[in-house]
C-alpha cells in the first residue's frame, strides 16, 4: 500500500514536471515506468495479437502526451492511462478492419470444447475466450491488473454494480466449466 | 477431485497473467513520436467573447423591449421587461454553466 502510494507520488511529480517545463525526459520516464503493464492490457483485450497492441499503446501514449493537462490527480496515472487504452481499443473495435478478423475468431471460439483437456490454465485460457467482452475487461482489470472494483468502473466507464455483477458472473462461469473438465479429467484419470 | 473454489479462480487468473511486457525499444518508439506541445492561445476565447458582446449589443440596441427593462433597472422598478431581461439573462447563464460542466466533464 505505502510501496503503491510512493508510486503515485513519483509518477503525480513526473506529470508536474512534463507538464509546467514541457519535460520530454519526464514524460519518456512515464512512458518506460508504464508500457509494460499497458501494452499487456492491450494484448490480452487483443486476444495475444502483440502488434496491434503495440500499435494501440503507442497511440495511448501520444494521447496521454497531448492531454497530459487534463490529467486529475483523484486517479492513479496508470489508472488513467488505462482508461485511455481501453477507449482506444473500443475505438478499434468500431473499425470495420479488426470486426471482421475478431468475427472469424469468434467462429473459432463456438466450436465445442474438448472435455479431455488436462491443463487446468490451457482450460482457463479457453474458458476466459467464452465469457462476454465485458466479463473478459473485468476479470482482466480487476483480478489480472490488480485494480480495485472502483478503478476498474472508472477504466472501463461503467457503474460499480455493473463491475460487480459482470466480475461475479465470469467467475461464477469459469467456476462451472472448469469444474466440469476438472471432473472429465479426474474421470479419465481413475478410468 | 477437489470442487473449485473463487479463490482457486482469482489464482489461476492471476497465473495465467504474464505480467508487464518487456520495452525492447518500445519507449524510444514512442517519444520519437512525442512533438512539443502546442501551448492553447487565449485570443480565440477572448476574441469570441468581444464578438459576441458587440453583436448581442447591437442586436439588442434598438429592441424597445430592451430600453424599457434597462429604464426600469435604473429607476429600480421591477416591470415585466426587467423581469424578462434578468430572467433571459439568468437562463443563458445558467445554461454556459451547464455547457461548461458537461464539457469539463467529457475531457
Amino acid at each position: 500500500m505505502a510501496e503503491s502510494a510512493a508510486e503515485a507520488r513519483i509518477d503525480q511529480s513526473l506529470v508536474a514536471r512534463a507538464l509546467l517545463g514541457d519535460d520530454r525526459r519526464a514524460f519518456e520516464q512515464l512512458v518506460r515506468r508504464h508500457q509494460g503493464m499497458v501494452r499487456a492490457q492491450l494484448c490480452r483485450l487483443l486476444h495475444g495479437d502483440e502488434a496491434a497492441a503495440d500499435d494501440l499503446a503507442q497511440e495511448t501514449f501520444l494521447l496521454a502526451w497531448r492531454k497530459l493537462d487534463q490529467f486529475r490527480s483523484d486517479a492513479r496515472f496508470s489508472t488513467w492511462l488505462y482508461r485511455i487504452a481501453y477507449s482506444c481499443f473500443l475505438q478499434m473495435c468500431r473499425t470495420k478492419s479488426w470486426a471482421a478478423r475478431n468475427a472469424q475468431d469468434d467462429e473459432m471460439e463456438h466450436l465445442p470444447v474438448p472435455v479431455h483437456a488436462m491443463d487446468l490454465q490451457l482450460d482457463l485460457a479457453r474458458a476466459m475466450r467464452h465469457l462476454s467482452v465485458a466479463e473478459q475487461a473485468v476479470l482482466l482489470h480487476c483480478i489480472q491488473l490488480g485494480l480495485s472494483h472502483e478503478e476498474a468502473a472508472y477504466v472501463l466507464a461503467m457503474p460499480l454494480g455493473t463491475v460487480k455483477t459482470h466480475a461475479m458472473r465470469g467467475k461464477a462461469k469459469l467456476k462451472t466449466w472448469l469444474s466440469a473438465w476438472h471432473e472429465a479429467a479426474g474421470e479419465e484419470q481413475t478410468s | 477431485m477437489n470442487p473449485i473454489h473463487d479463490n482457486d479462480i482469482d489464482t489461476l487468473l492471476r497465473q495465467s497473467f504474464n505480467g508487464p511486457t518487456t520495452d525492447v525499444g518500445f519507449s524510444d518508439r514512442v517519444m520519437q513520436h512525442v512533438l512539443p506541445r502546442r501551448r492553447r492561445s487565449l485570443w480565440p476565447l477572448a476574441a469570441g467573447i468581444l464578438v459576441g458582446t458587440v453583436l448581442c449589443s447591437l442586436s439588442l440596441y434598438n429592441s424597445p423591449l430592451w430600453h424599457a427593462a434597462w429604464h426600469g433597472l435604473r429607476v429600480g422598478e421591477w416591470s415585466s421587461s426587467t423581469i424578462i431581461m434578468l430572467s433571459t439573462m439568468t437562463g443563458m447563464s445558467l445554461l454556459a454553466l451547464v455547457w461548461t460542466l458537461a464539457e469539463a466533464d467529457d475531457h
